[in-house]
């Protein structure tokens, strides 16, 4: 067991590399967590995911921008993939936070701010189906019903592609009525998530998270009421 | 004061009646095909189709100017070996595949960059829409930017963390794209355009960090705005507040921006370079999806805040209906009444 002092060590280090999107390091002291015997999902919460919230914050005061956000994200990936398989081992089951299915909308192959999107939902605990870009219709509800996911997220950047999504939202309501659906994207704003019957908005990546344990929170209390 | 006076006076910096009011980016506008009879994709590619429907921007949407080179930026990707996705009436060509996604070892700029893609056809469209409108109207060509085009090139995600981890690579694919947009904004100029529009949506705050705007665009711009026979006009996407003072340094004799930026700051930090600024209703959310009370509103504070050329803030999306792209004509001129 690693002490208390060079737990933190390792966890303050993890932050720092994930902020200067230093892939090695992070892989290196992940390494160093499993080996020494700090707990993997301590390490992925207050060395990762801390480290990528203190990114946010260099986003939010546009010292970062999406340049820098994809090097931190590639970094954080780079100890999440040693440090997944490790909580896996530890038999320690994390919080089931929740379940997307996540993608980019037919006709649109832009899919940067999917992925910011999916690597927040990582590594925050939830599980994540990612179908990639340029997703036809059929497959989000083909999806959601396969894997019964708490949250679907579409995402456009195009006003050409945007145009899909009510249709989507339609047929995964009729599908499954529990199912809350989240769009995102450079055209979206609050009115055209109302507009196209979708439940949730988030402006970026660091909101969408909390937006969906919100709906999700909202859903539960719905049903208890019921 | 005749349209193409109008228009290029106010270019120039000299007097003008009224601000000019157009598009300065693309309209391939459904409820334009519909009234002038031709239609994307054969507007995409053939000659006449797309000087048709360059002219119905003028004669259904009120534009003081029109377009050459089509309704997509994805010219320059094109010829120099992108795969393009299918257009359709209401979608425009987009990059599918990105041809140097394992590497730029073997980039270079082919020597018969103009006979490649469109460029063929666009020789005998700009020949075709000068013939039919050169007398009366400003016509502009437009691509895409040097940036953007090697961002398509090599996979934008992959090309931004190059910028700041490899930027030598960066460097070698500028070197060739910047070619690239200097032989089609020179080639539009020689078939008789009045000014060339350079899109470049990758370079922008959106997804580039300022920084490395000015460090690894900027250069690039100047450049090729030194090796052009006219005026450019550079167009960045999104909130490009914190590059208004690069992109008014690189040359060009216009800025077109979105209404995600601040125009009337935009503005006086532009004239402060002898630049004019194009903008900026909204396209997303009032020119496709509001009312046309909402694009009216914004087109007389874009006149408030000055544009210089009233102008949506980017490309008209296909489906915006007709009634809500006329507001703006209809905006400047009760503006000047």
């Amino acid at each position: 067991m690693a002490s208390e002092e060079r737990t933190q060590e390792i966890l303050k280090g993890l932050q720092q590399a994930v902020i200067e999107f230093d892939e090695d390091k992070t892989r290196e002291l992940a390494q160093a967590a499993i080996d020494e015997g700090v707990d993997p999902f301590l390490a992925t919460l207050e060395g990762l995911a801390e480290g990528m919230i203190l990114v946010g914050d260099l986003y939010n005061k546009k010292e970062y921008f999406v340049s820098e956000l994809l090097l931190c994200a590639d970094a954080l990936y780079a100890g999440l993939d040693l440090l997944k398989p490790a909580i896996v081992a530890s038999g320690r089951i994390s919080e089931a936070k929740g379940s997307i299915v996540l993608g980019v909308v037919e006709g649109d192959v832009h899919d940067i701010g999917k992925n910011l999107i999916k690597m927040m939902f990582d590594v925050a605990g939830w599980t994540v189906y990612d179908l990639g870009k340029d997703v036809p219709l059929e497959k989000f509800v083909e999806e959601q019903l396969r894997t019964d996911s708490d949250i679907v997220g579409l995402s456009a950047l195009m006003t050409t592609s945007m145009i899909s999504m009510p249709e989507i939202v339609q047929k995964l309501k009729e599908k499954n009525p529990r199912v809350r659906i989240m769009l995102g994207g450079a055209p979206i704003t609050p009115e055209t998530v109302e507009k196209y019957g979708a439940d949730g908005y988030a402006k970026d990546a660091g909101t969408a998270v909390d937006e969906a344990i919100k709906l999700i929170k909202m859903l539960k209390t719905e049903e208890k009421a019921k | 004061m005749n349209l193409k006076e109008r228009v290029l006076n106010r270019l120039q910096g000299k007097e003008v009646d009224q601000t000019p009011v157009g598009c300065t980016t693309t309209y391939g506008v459904v409820d334009f095909m519909k009234k002038c009879g031709y239609e994307r994709p054969l507007a995409d590619t053939d000659p006449q189709a797309m000087t048709e429907l360059a002219i119905a921007g003028h004669t259904y949407g009120g534009f003081e100017w029109v377009k050459a080179m089509g309704w997509d930026i994805a010219a320059l990707s094109e010829a120099l070996g992108c795969e393009l996705g299918t257009p359709r009436i209401d979608r425009q060509y987009y990059i599918n595949k990105f041809p140097y996604a394992e590497g730029v070892e073997n980039i270079v700029f082919p020597s018969d960059f103009l006979s490649r893609g469109r460029f063929p056809a666009y020789r005998e469209h700009i020949k075709l829409l000068k013939e039919r409108v050169g007398d009366r109207l400003v016509i502009f060509g437009e691509t895409e930017g040097a940036f953007t085009c090697a961002a398509n090139l090599v996979g934008p995600e992959q090309f931004i963390k190059w910028a700041i981890k490899k930027p030598d690579q960066v460097a070698k694919t500028l070197e060739v794209t910047q070619q690239a947009a200097i032989a089609a904004a020179n080639f539009a100029f020689d078939y008789g355009v009045d000014f060339f529009v350079f899109a470049e949506p990758t370079s922008g705050p959106a997804l580039l960090n300022p920084r490395i705007y000015e460090k690894l665009v900027l250069p690039v711009e100047k450049e090729i705005v030194s090796q052009i026979k006219g005026p450019v006009v550079l167009h960045v996407c999104g909130d490009t507040d914190p590059i208004i003072e690069f992109m008014c340094q690189t040359g060009a004799a216009g800025i077109s921006i979105e209404e995600k930026a601040d125009l009337k700051r935009a503005v006086e930090i532009a004239h402060g370079y002898g630049v004019k600024v194009f903008g900026n209703v909204a396209t997303a959310t009032t020119i496709f999806s509001g009312t046309p009370e909402e694009v009216y509103r914004e087109a007389i504070t874009a006149l408030e805040n000055g544009t210089d050329f009233l102008c949506p803030g980017c490309g008209i999306a296909p489906g915006s209906p007709l009634e809500n792209i006329v507001q703006m004509k209809k905006a400047r001129d009760d503006f000047f009444k």
